[in-house]
């Protein structure tokens, strides 16, 4: 019997997608996917190396401290004795990450023993960072005083609602003046928007929506990087900007500080951070600039920021037993977060009333939005009364497992790739090759009726070299 | 799925319409906007509908209602705990410091929709406000109270609609005195006003023809009536002065309303009345309804010298509970009897608010609820609550008829009333003597279960003067509920679930869903095969089955009680042969029960029973404290809060625990059950309670000798269901339920899937078997039109 008896029919299944979510990266992340040379030329400021100093973990930090002053390498063997036993896994952690930043490098010792020594640059700049020495590296403050000084509660409206006003363009809703076409860019390159198939207005992604949901901190944080990433097609200095940033995240709240000595590209850099409220200029000639809560400690990470960004006084979100959301807002956009995922029913002067559905949660799901960004939202802005109860559950347990499980239920079906088999001539042959499949566990599903047969594509050179054998033995 | 197929052909689309609304507003009543065409005889403020006013409102860009134009917030509104919606709806905030004045107030003027933890839901409807009205809050004291609890301005709207729906109610009523019938007012212009109508001055009763014309009235100063006091264990607790801030106005105006309240009438009032025929009572009152001046039955028990006191009393032992003691005051507020309905969660002691109603009004009391179990345990909470002894409480029921002659509480069962087949001679006799006696007090107990026609009936055929409705869910799937505001009265009180649980007086419950996955070859046949056997399937899941006996095994190690319950009387037995546990259905006889009950009760070897439906409501088992359920009615939502009230009841020690009570459903994941299930949760979840979903049961694979284990024994009770008639696949009917039916061939409906779409209570309904004439004409009126 001719091999035209079967016709195996190859199907590649699309597998499912992982959904790419958005990544959010530390300095930490950003720094390591950065070339050698552009570290290196970032070590030549102390700033820099003070972010980088400050952002490490702790056992890496004491490392670095102790063998700042040490001029030859240290045995790698030493260094690793330092910590107890049971912490080995950290060092080696610890280790690994003070290599990829290159602040130290492995150097033989004489005798061959592998050892550490510090990149010479980062040493330099570092000391002049802890001790003091070279130039002065903090922005020059020398100015006379500003006759219409601003204060905190000032920068902090203002910096609130120039960052607002890119996420208002992001939800697309009404109310809002226009962001810039450079701002408009950057969105689009970090992939929170893209541009409509149909008219080419920007909408938001799924990465933007999960975007939204991320804290103040963390946004302007991820948004900062991906404006850096293209910043060279700008022609401005990436070593530049950062060291800029970092200066800027040292500088104080409420002080004036001069732009003089900067230079053309800089200049064009403050520009966009005053754009997105990071620093705070009365005129663009002004000649002075105030940094605003957005740019201080933009390198920590989240959970430990010294001063965390008070963008919302203090919780405002209740969330009740029977799924009914209230929000004590009326800002139009954190209304439009809620609407993402909840669907509102009311809204009264300084309160908003929804209601958490299945339909409402999976809409959001299939935005792209995670149950865990949804209940990390509600909880991050769980009104202060939910958080008083004797539970000690920010939100209600049931509300948080419905959630979860709306989001189960998506992911029922699995998929798995195969070949389907099929036109067998003859229900004996097709019993055979069911046979040999179910036996050899690559058997998928099968209808006896119809005769067809799906095997998994591990399975199948197997099969087809089984069923050539099968058939030219017959 | 379509409605059920009993409806006539009219009716059915109101009734997908009121389906649909149900979908959107979860309230309990919807009002059949149906009637506004007609002229039927309903108060038009009844019809008015405050959810309409906002209907102009632009939706803003997130698809909410935006009432942001039409209020202005005011600058404290921080220490004011309310917004009120321009569609009646209010939010109250429970952490606010006045939450405890606004929450008193709101009951009285409104239904609550949803209260659980943090802010809760009412909404103010015509009937709420004729409630309010009747326990003697005036129009402009709720406005002003209203405007003040605020935190916004309230809608204009809204004042409106309160002054619509209060203005012209509870000004005129009907009082009982000296065994007649007078219409009384404090308004004469009132009267003048109703007198003018032809059809009311045919209903006065003139005592002398000669003074035809004359529109004296009877003028009488009324004295300070001792209002009843009741004892309670009111914590004082509650008096201590608040160290919030709290708004002046809204202490000050709390206080006086509050004083209000107790001594509204002891200052002298004038009121005028007069006597009416008593035959004409019902044109009365249809024609007052008409004229938007419904009539408030009052009854002055006091000066009733005609209807001789019973001696009965409260024990010293008895004590009230203070939410128990605040519904009796609603009650009782200004020395009369009210007519009206009582809500309290099951489990909270509604038979003490109903002993203890009867014992302050001291005349002839009657007693109906919808059970001989129940019968039985009204006559226990009598002689365990009051003074009254055996001679005093006659039973009445199939199997127990005590000598009525000469008692004073007669206990029996709204069945046995309206019983229209042929009784015994002694049944007779004591219907007889029912029939010609004149009741002091009146009490429905589980009111919301029995259909207005049978409750009509019970009115032509017992006369009281004042009928007190409780029950703990005031709540029908169809819109019955509206009815019960005129058959009765208002709602006097209704008691917040969450608080009673916080406070003790009923169990904490911790309410579980468990997920149990369908075997393959279940859901195999339950995807192919047809309608009806589909409930089996489900029901008879193996996955399931494995999951109650791993509950029952877990909770009767722990030496709890448990009761499962299954509609599905396949299922039920068995399940409960299966497991070997006694089981009570609709053909157990009483004194099984009682047997059952006892041993349940009493018996530590027995401490799992398998029931029907047959005791979803009344059947007090303070024992148990675990509830497995395997089948339920559809979407019940009143079901599902009546069997958790089961296991209600507060339980003794176990404080330390944070859940002393268990309510598992156990639900096939992937059919219909589940979406049953998520209707049915949704009234408790409304009184806040939550369910967690157990989508796997933790040990239930290590358990040993479990049964249904392997494929074969799957395989078998699959073949069993598949063998099983389609009387199987039906849940229980309860005879006597659903108020008399035709015989026996005509009871079997015709599409079935109605029962399964599950809105619907086939089991509560009033079974109609043809459209009538009056299908699309308010059910309450029917009678007016003969």
């Amino acid at each position: 019997m001719a091999d035209n008896g079967l016709s195996s029919s190859q199907q590649v299944n699309n597998v499912l997608i992982q959904p790419s979510n958005l990544e959010c990266k530390n300095l930490y992340d950003y720094l390591t996917t950065r070339p050698q040379n552009v570290l290196e030329r970032l070590y030549n400021h102390p700033t820099i190396c003070l972010a980088v100093y400050r952002e490490l973990p702790e056992l890496a930090r004491q490392y670095v401290i102790r063998i700042l002053f040490v001029e030859q390498p240290v045995p790698q063997a030493v260094v690793a004795s330092w910590g107890h036993q049971a912490f080995s896994k950290e060092h080696v952690y610890v280790s690994k990450v003070l290599s990829n930043l290159f602040v130290w490098q492995e150097a033989s010792i004489p005798g061959g023993l592998p050892g550490w020594i510090l990149s010479t640059t980062f040493k330099r700049n570092l000391k002049i960072a802890l001790l003091g020495g070279g130039k002065p590296w903090s922005m020059s403050s020398a100015l006379d005083p500003d006759n219409k000084a601003r204060d905190i509660t000032f920068l902090d409206a203002y910096s609130a609602e120039r960052w607002e006003c890119v996420l208002h363009y992001m939800v697309g809703s009404q109310q809002q003046e226009g962001i810039s076409a450079d701002a408009v860019r950057i969105l689009l390159h970090a992939g929170l928007m893209k541009r409509d198939e149909d008219d080419g207005s920007p909408v938001i992604t799924r990465q933007g929506f999960q975007f939204l949901l991320l804290d103040r901190q963390a946004q302007v944080w991820h948004f900062v990087l991906q404006y850096l990433d293209t910043v060279e097609q700008r022609g401005l200095d990436l070593a530049e900007c950062l060291t800029f940033l970092f200066q800027l995240s040292f500088s104080t709240l409420g002080k004036d500080y001069s732009t003089e000595g900067m230079n053309q590209r800089l200049l064009v850099f403050l520009q966009h951070l005053r754009e997105f409220g990071l620093v705070y200029q009365r005129k663009r000639k002004a000649g002075r600039f105030y940094p605003t809560r957005l740019a201080l400690n933009i390198t920590s990470s989240q959970s430990k920021g010294v001063h965390v960004l008070e963008d919302v006084p203090k919780g405002y979100i209740v969330v009740e037993t029977n799924y009914r959301v209230y929000a004590y807002t009326d800002s139009n956009l954190q209304v439009a977060l809620l609407g993402l995922f909840t669907d509102l029913l009311y809204r009264f002067p300084n309160v908003v009333v929804g209601i958490l559905t299945r339909d409402s949660i999976r809409q959001a799901l299939r935005g792209g939005i995670t149950a865990e960004q949804i209940i990390g939202y509600l909880t991050q802005h769980a009104h202060s009364q939910m958080l008083q109860n004797e539970s000690n559950h920010a939100l209600p347990p049931t509300v948080v497992d419905q959630i979860k499980l709306w989001e189960l239920e998506r992911n029922r079906l699995v998929y798995s790739d195969g070949v389907l088999y099929s036109q067998f001539l003859s229900q004996a042959d097709f019993n055979v090759l069911r046979e040999y499949a179910q036996s050899s566990g690559y058997l998928i599903w099968s209808n006896k009726e119809k005769r067809t047969m799906v095997v998994n594509k591990s399975g199948h050179d197997d099969v087809k070299k089984f069923w050539k054998r099968y058939s030219k033995g017959n | 799925m379509g409605p059920p197929k009993r409806y006539s052909s009219k009716t059915e689309g109101k009734s997908k319409k009121r389906k649909k609304d149900e979908e959107e507003e979860w309230n309990y009543e919807e009002e059949d906007t149906t009637q506004d065409s007609e002229n039927g005889p309903i108060p038009g403020a009844a019809g008015r509908n405050a959810e309409n006013i906002d209907q102009s409102v632009q939706e803003d860009e997130f698809g909410s209602k935006d009432y942001r134009s039409q209020m202005v917030l005011k600058p404290d509104h921080a220490s004011r705990p309310l917004w009120v919606a321009p569609n009646g709806h209010i939010f109250l905030e429970s952490f606010s410091p006045v939450y405890k004045h606004a929450h008193d107030f709101l009951i009285a003027i409104s239904e609550p929709v949803c209260r659980p933890e943090y802010i809760h839901e009412y909404k103010l409807t015509a009937y709420s406000l004729y409630a309010a009205v009747s326990v003697g809050l005036q129009t402009h004291d709720i406005i002003e109270y209203l405007k003040r609890l605020s935190k916004t301005s309230v809608p204009d709207g809204i004042l409106e609609f309160i002054k619509l729906c209060t203005l012209s109610y509870g000004k005129v009523k009907l009082v009982l005195k000296h065994n007649k019938y007078f219409v009384e007012s404090v308004y004469p212009e009132v009267l003048q006003k109703l007198l003018k109508d032809p059809v009311l001055q045919e209903c006065r009763l003139r005592k002398n023809l000669e003074n035809e014309g004359d529109e004296e009235f009877i003028t009488q100063v009324q004295d300070k009536p001792n209002v009843p006091a009741f004892v309670s264990k009111s914590s004082t607790s509650g008096e201590q002065p608040e160290v919030t801030e709290v708004p002046d106005d809204i202490t000050n105006f709390y206080d006086k309303m509050d004083n209000e309240e107790d001594d509204e009438d002891d200052a002298s009032l004038k009121t005028v009345s007069f006597e009416v025929n008593q035959e004409k009572i019902e044109v009365l009152q249809k024609r007052c309804i008409e004229l938007e001046h419904p009539l408030l039955a009052e009854y002055d028990f006091r000066n009733d010298t005609i209807n001789p006191d019973i001696n009965i009393d409260l024990k010293p032992s008895a004590v009230l509970r203070p939410y128990q003691e605040k519904s009796l005051r609603k009650m009782f507020g200004n020395g009369r009897a009210r007519s009206g309905v009582i809500v309290l969660p099951c489990g909270a002691g509604k038979s003490l608010v109903g002993v203890t109603a009867c014992c302050t009004v001291r005349k002839r009391a009657l007693v109906l609820c919808n059970s001989g179990v129940s019968v039985e345990q009204w006559k226990q909470q009598f002689k365990m609550w009051s003074t009254a002894d055996d001679s005093m409480i006659c039973r009445f029921t199939s199997e127990a008829k005590d000598k009525p002659m000469g008692c004073g509480i007669l206990v029996t069962t709204y069945s046995m009333i309206t019983h229209t087949q042929r009784r015994s001679w002694e049944a007779e006799q004591t219907m007889k003597w029912l029939q010609e006696q004149e009741w002091g007090i009146m009490v429905l107990d589980e009111v919301h279960t029995i259909p207005a026609k049978m409750f009509r009936r019970v009115l032509t055929i017992v006369q009281s003067h004042c009928k007190l409705g409780l029950t703990a869910t005031l709540l029908r799937e169809d819109d019955k509920i509206a009815d019960l505001n005129f058959l009765i009265g208002p709602k006097l009180y209704e008691a917040n679930w969450l608080e009673l649980q916080k406070r003790g007086f009923i169990a904490r419950v911790q309410c579980a869903e468990v997920w149990c996955p369908m075997v393959p070859e279940f859901y195999r046949e339950y995807l192919i095969c047809k309608t009806s056997k589909r409930l089996l399937l489900y029901v008879m899941n193996p996955n399931k089955f494995r999951a109650c006996q791993y509950l029952i095994r877990y909770h009767e190690r722990r030496g709890d009680k448990t009761i499962v319950f299954s509609d599905n009387v396949f299922a039920l037995k068995h399940y409960a042969i299966k497991m070997n546990k006694p089981y009570i259905y609709g053909p157990t006889t009483q004194s099984e029960r009682i047997q059952i009950l006892q041993n349940f009760k009493f018996n530590p070897k027995v401490n799992t029973i398998f029931v029907s439906k047959v005791a979803d409501t009344s059947f007090d088992l303070p024992e148990a404290n675990v509830l497995i359920q395997i089948s339920s009615h559809g979407g019940s939502r009143r079901q599902e809060a009546q069997r958790l009230g089961r296991i209600l009841r507060a339980k003794k020690g176990a404080i330390a625990e944070e859940y002393n009570a268990f309510f598992y459903t156990l639900v096939s994941q992937d059919t219909m059950e589940m979406n049953y299930s998520r209707k049915r949760q949704r009234f408790l979840i409304d009184q806040g309670y939550s369910y967690k979903v157990i989508t796997k049961l933790a040990g239930m694979d290590e358990e040993p000798d479990m049964m249904y284990k392997n494929r074969e024994e799957q395989g078998q009770l699959l073949q069993q269901v598949l063998a099983a008639s389609d009387i199987d696949c039906e849940d229980e009917r309860i005879p006597g339920e659903g108020g008399p039916r035709g015989g026996p061939g005509g009871t079997r409906r015709v599409g079935h899937m109605g029962s399964m779409s599950g809105a619907d209570d086939a089991v509560y309904y009033e079974y109609k078997r043809s459209s009538s004439s009056t299908a699309n004409k308010h059910p309450l009126f029917k009678k007016f039109r003969g």
